[in-house]
């Protein structure tokens, strides 16, 4: 066959793959979860970046802002948002370690991973009760 | 062997080794901040204005941001990579990005080391 035909009919073949995108029916393996909640997060923190230099500049700047910047972060609702963020922190922070961990060759096998994966998904949930927890 | 990966023959080793030593250098300053937090407590201006005086934390803390700066551009890529399929939407993404990511440096260079 000569070239042109094969590549156009593979191109024919990847059209007619089956495909499954929906959201819903997927099931994620933990590790899957895992793996995407550390892009997800990690996308969220680059997001607030500039908020968080913005509340820096404020509260270094004077004595006024500095009470400003607390009284506003001290709402409930500030707290809420707050401990969303942290807890995007902690996960991308901990499933970091885990990714680093891999990098060095431990925990690779699948039962283990699976098992650091679990261990990944509650350590960020625990660290944000206990921030949640000291902050009310 | 190893060290020919990290010549510019192979950017994406380098990639990969740049996004885990940044992670490394930010992973160490969030521990040393979190200790710091918890036994200077700087819950006035006065001790907050003192917790951000040393000149070491605030060089720390500007390494620690162009750690993240380096980090986010790696990560930040390789999502636009993954899910921006059309190559003139994605290189002007990638081009908002690089300012983002400069003006940041910018403004957390203003803040840490002026």
């Amino acid at each position: 066959m000569p070239e042109n035909e094969i590549q156009s009919s593979r191109k024919a073949k990847a059209k007619n793959r089956p495909k499954n995108l929906n959201l819903l029916t997927i099931r994620l393996p933990i590790n899957a979860l895992v793996s995407i909640l550390h892009r997800a997060t990690g996308c969220a923190l680059f997001l607030v970046l500039p908020i968080m230099l913005l509340l820096l500049q404020l509260s270094l700047s004077s004595a006024a802002h500095f009470e400003a910047v607390v009284s506003i972060l001290n709402s409930a609702f500030s707290k809420l948002i707050m401990l969303g963020f942290a807890w995007a922190f902690f996960h991308h922070f901990f499933a970091g370690v885990r990714h680093l961990a891999m990098d060095v060759h431990w925990m690779t096998t699948l039962m283990k991973a699976r098992y650091t994966s679990k261990i990944v998904l509650v350590l960020g949930v625990l660290a944000t009760l206990v921030l949640a927890v000291k902050l009310w | 062997m190893v060290i020919e990966l990290l010549t510019k023959r192979y950017p994406g080793m380098r990639a990969w080794l740049m996004q885990r030593l940044t992670a490394l250098i930010m992973a160490v300053y969030s521990i040393m901040l979190f200790v710091r937090i918890c036994v200077l407590q700087p819950d006035t201006y006065a001790a907050f204005l003192e917790f951000f005086q040393p000149t070491w934390f605030r060089i720390a803390s500007w390494l620690f941001w162009i750690s993240l700066s380096i980090h986010a551009w790696l990560g930040i890529r390789d999502v636009f990579k993954d899910y921006v399929p059309n190559m003139q939407v994605r290189s002007g993404l990638l081009k908002i990005l690089v300012v983002l990511l400069w003006v940041y440096i910018a403004w957390a260079s203003w803040l840490f080391l002026m």
